[in-house]
């Protein structure tokens, strides 16, 4: 997987009867794998530099690092199998693969199973101290099935019929409920985005996403009004709108997130030597929080640095999205698209304090295993339809 | 929306995120750019922290170099409130080792606040098994603690120090520049639960330990002067009592006791009466330890020799009053050496009358009367003296034998210090030197000395101070075996300070020296207002006595082997 097996297989006519092994790893978009393996590097370097103060007086300082690590090897092997995965057996097997994701979110509400983590109930406890967060699997889960219900029988027609349309609603709402229920309000926003966006490039009537849209604001309006939402998740998504609110409250994570990415300057304090990251004033900086890390200590040039690397993911994730020759492939991608740039945005924005602050990270960057893995079987997803529709045009 | 062209669907998409790319840049270079220098200074305000660095403040030690007050390590007991998730339990674990109550400890630890003092100055090894436990949010700061060995010895003079380390009182207090040292400073970067940041930048600027103070007080005099003079107290039921021991020779005081006292590791529970210097600012009218310098002046006027004759009658009209010697008698014929030896206050008045008022006022000043003793003491008084101008007709016979004018117990001591030196005044002196922690020694300069009356003056009045503690005289309860004592005795009517009149309370005096023919030692016991006993002779002779025979002893001085001078008391068969 270099460099130079690429240009290795590029410089060579393929050869007669070649098998379909060396046709994956030729036909493979590489920008988009070496981008995103760059991140995820740039990313554990980061989470490096956050835990570094947590661990200092831990046996070992570089666990943290560590499990890290084992994450990211999970998470490259799950994406590669995801890639590999035949696009066809992938298809008839999504509403299995749909039914066992809503499940997995059901579990963590079982007592002694489901953990919460800063007000939100979303995680379930795993041994060896890790979790997983079954909202990030159920992201893969509702974008694979909706392009499912949505691509049916009508490859060939023009638009999906409304029945289908009101399905794959459906099958998008129920997670969200329950991952509202869970008061993981930054996984209902980007999820509620991701369904908005596979709808609208299905090719659904223009009704269907003005009234989709209509009935989100609606929803969010009558939330507001019978008080579902506690004042604690008002007040952190508002908080943004009023960053001199009182000290202390909602609006301490977004001051000290944008002192210490100020403090950065152009070029940054250098690499663990941020001393707001390193003095732990940004909580969860290893997380949620993250984008202060490089904004300290690698200043503008680190942070222009590092979303231009995202930047380069997205525009390869659209670029398999257009040339996808099938509607179900252009669906997946395109909710893929809409999930990390929704996911990064929204992240990055609440650092620098142009976004609510919620509890998301920033794909391939955070710390949190289940997030590196539903991003790289995500990036596996993509390269699948890339590699079907290279296929497909040579047929 | 038609499903139609993927360009123009992915041409939206791309705008969308060059958009949002631009918004981002545009955001970042305003805070990193444009804010970046104010938000930077806002962050290290956050994180700079500048904590003094306490001075090791200097010992307080003995004219041997026998420690009274010494620093040493602590560690005061801190919590961040916020990081103690079970209060209940850490105050369990706690209880025990701090000896605090288990509801204080908790009242202590729970609440919202990052900062709260749970104990003060722990010894270094209670922090260690407190830090053994690992309990979140304690923590520990590191401090003195000024510890008293003797505890109360010397306490008077050493004084004490507030909570906040600084001198509040006696030596403690004058020196207490001396003594503290210069604080240092360290600035460091923490972050916000107080921990320091390891990679950021630290600044040190090292304090500069304080210096010692040597006294000339003899840690062992001082305490058998302590115990007797609070032996004492306590069993004439006395308001207070005083013991000074100096080396006539140098000025030094080598005991500066007094009863009741405190002690200093706990100087903020003692009353506050007793945690000031009796001995230097407690100011009472001397009487017949007085005569001493009224016969020294006579003596040195060339108006009276020990022998001079003086016909005592059973009363003396001076001015609208009748004098009296304090018991009643017919007509006395006493020489000079005998209305020492009697304590004679008529014998006192005829005698000065031969110098009159205006001389006798002059030698008062040069013994010290009135006069600052120059030790700066805090809160000393230096007595008083009416101006000779603000004399009335009967100021004059009353000073002559010590009432109405006042002294503190180191002035008193002074002035037969100064006939123990053979006439020579020599200022007196608490400090011997100052130690500095580099090694060099500071001595004080040399004390102002002043010759009051003539050798040969002062060997007379010796010669007559010893006939009080012999056959006869009024305080045969000084005497020590195979030494030549001279000493006088003293009862004087006490000023009630609630009043400030003179009541039935009395201050029962001796002073004196050794050896007569060669003084080393001076010796001054005063009781005020003792409510069993009364004379001077009877409850502060003894109490010379014992205090007087350790310090011979201790200072291994010698009797000289001479025989005591033994003049004639009376005359003509009187």
């Amino acid at each position: 997987m270099s460099a130079f097996s690429t240009t290795d297989a590029i410089a060579r006519p393929p050869a007669p009867g070649r098998s379909r092994g060396s046709s994956y790893w030729r036909d493979l978009d590489w920008v988009l794998v070496v981008a995103a393996i760059g991140v995820t590097i740039f990313g554990s370097v980061l989470v490096w530099s956050a835990s570094r103060a947590d661990m200092a007086s831990a046996n070992d300082p570089q666990s943290y690092l560590k499990r890290h690590l084992i994450n990211v090897v999970v998470a490259m092997v799950l994406g590669y199998v995801a890639s590999r995965l035949d696009y066809r057996w992938l298809r008839a097997y999504t509403p299995i693969i749909y039914i066992v994701s809503v499940l997995l979110l059901l579990v963590v509400f079982i007592p002694g199973l489901g953990t919460s983590i800063a007000g939100a109930r979303a995680w379930i406890d795993l041994p060896g101290g890790f979790t997983i967060q079954p909202s990030e699997f159920a992201k893969v889960a509702i974008i694979m099935m909706m392009a499912a219900i949505l691509a049916e029988k009508r490859d060939v027609e023009s638009e999906p019929h409304d029945r289908d349309v009101l399905m794959s609603v459906g099958v998008a709402v129920l997670p969200i409920l329950i991952i509202l229920v869970q008061n993981d309000t930054g996984t209902v926003l980007i999820l509620g985005s991701v369904a908005l966006s596979v709808i609208a490039v299905s090719g659904a009537r223009r009704r269907w996403v003005i009234g989709l849209i209509g009935g989100a604001v609606i929803g969010i309006l009558l939330a507001l009004q019978l008080g579902l939402l506690q004042s604690y998740q008002i007040s952190r998504l508002t908080s943004f709108l009023n960053p001199a609110g009182e000290p202390g409250g909602a609006t301490y994570n977004s001051t000290q997130a944008r002192i210490a990415v100020g403090g950065g300057g152009w070029t940054g304090y250098g690499l663990f030597e941020g001393p707001q990251t390193q003095g732990k004033f940004v909580p969860v900086n290893e997380s949620d929080f993250i984008f202060t890390v490089v904004g300290e200590e690698l200043g503008f040039i680190g942070s222009a640095l590092l979303i231009l690397l995202i930047c380069v993911i997205l525009w390869r994730a659209i670029r398999i999205a257009m040339k996808a020759d099938d509607l179900y492939g252009r669906l997946i991608s395109t909710g893929i698209v809409a999930w990390l740039a929704f996911q990064t945005f929204e992240n990055i924005g609440m650092t620098l304090g142009i976004m609510p602050i919620t509890g998301i990270p920033l794909p391939l960057v955070s710390a949190g295993g289940t997030s590196m893995m539903s991003t790289w079987i995500a990036i596996g997803l993509l390269e699948n339809v890339r590699l079907h529709s290279a296929r497909s045009s040579l047929t | 929306m038609r499903l139609g062209n993927p360009a123009r669907r992915g041409g939206i998409l791309t705008l969308l995120v060059v958009i949002a790319l631009t918004i981002f840049a545009a955001r970042l270079i305003d805070l990193q750019a444009v804010r970046g220098e104010s938000l930077a200074a806002a962050a290290l305000d956050q994180r700079l922290r500048t904590v003094p660095i306490v001075a090791g403040r200097g010992s307080i030690v003995d004219i041997f170099g026998e420690p009274l007050a010494v620093t040493v390590e602590a560690r005061n007991l801190t919590v961040d409130q916020t990081l103690v998730t079970d209060p209940t339990a850490v105050a369990i674990a706690l209880s025990p080792i701090l000896r605090m109550d288990i509801g204080e400890l908790i009242s202590r630890l729970t609440g919202e606040r990052r900062f709260v003092y749970v104990a003060k100055e722990l010894t270094p090894d209670t922090w260690r098994r407190i830090e053994a436990l690992r309990l979140p949010g304690v923590f520990s700061e590191e401090t003195a603690r000024r510890i008293y060995p003797g505890e109360d010895l010397g306490a008077n003079v050493i004084g004490f120090v507030g909570a906040d380390g600084i001198g509040a009182g006696g030596i403690e207090y004058a020196y207490d520049a001396v003594l503290a040292g210069t604080a240092g400073s360290l600035t460091f970067e923490r972050g916000p639960g107080g921990r320091v940041i390891p990679t950021a930048q630290r600044e040190q600027v090292d304090a500069t330990a304080g210096a010692s103070v040597q006294l000339t007080i003899d840690r062992d005099i001082q305490h058998i002067a302590q115990s007797a003079i609070a032996a004492q107290v306590a069993s004439s039921r006395a308001d207070s009592g005083t013991v000074v021991v100096m080396d006539p020779r140098t000025g030094q005081i080598l005991a500066l006791a007094e009863a009741p006292t405190f002690d200093a590791n706990s100087a903020g529970e003692a009353a506050a009466g007793d945690r000031g210097n009796r001995a230097l600012s407690a100011v009472y009218e001397p009487g017949s330890t007085s005569k001493v310098m009224t016969i020294a002046a006579v003596v040195d006027q060339g108006m009276a020799t020990p022998y001079s004759t003086f016909t005592v009658p059973s009363g003396l009209k001076r001015g609208d009053k009748v004098f009296h010697d304090s018991e009643p008698h017919g007509t006395l014929k006493l020489t000079l050496a005998g209305v020492m030896a009697k304590s004679s206050n008529m014998g006192t008045i005829l005698a000065a009358e031969r110098i009159g008022g205006r001389t006798l006022y002059e030698y008062l000043k040069k013994f010290g009367i009135g006069e600052e003793t120059g030790l700066n003491f805090p809160g000393e008084s230096s007595g008083k003296v009416p101006k000779y101008k603000d004399w009335t007709a009967t100021s004059f016979p009353t000073i002559a034998f010590g009432q109405g004018l006042s002294v503190n117990a180191v002035q008193a001591a002074s002035v037969y210090a100064t006939i123990a030196n053979d006439g020579l005044r020599v200022q007196p002196s608490l400090v011997a030197g100052v130690l500095n922690a580099d090694g060099s020694v500071e001595r004080p300069p040399a004390p102002v000395v002043t010759q009051v009356v003539s050798a040969e003056t002062a060997k007379q009045v010796r010669a007559m101070l010893e006939s009080v503690v012999g056959e006869g005289g009024t305080g045969t309860n000084a005497k020590i075996p195979g030494y030549r004592i001279g000493g006088k005795t003293g009862t004087a009517m006490y000023v009630d300070p609630t009043c400030g009149c003179y009541r039935d309370g009395v201050v029962a005096s001796f002073i004196g020296m050794a050896p007569t023919d060669d003084a080393q030692l001076v010796v001054a016991v005063s009781l005020v207002n003792p409510r069993i006993g009364r004379y001077g002779g009877e409850l502060a002779a003894p109490i010379f006595k014992k205090v007087m025979t350790y310090a011979l002893q201790a200072r291994q001085i010698p009797p000289t082997g001479t025989r005591p001078a033994n003049l004639a008391l009376t005359f003509g068969g009187g």
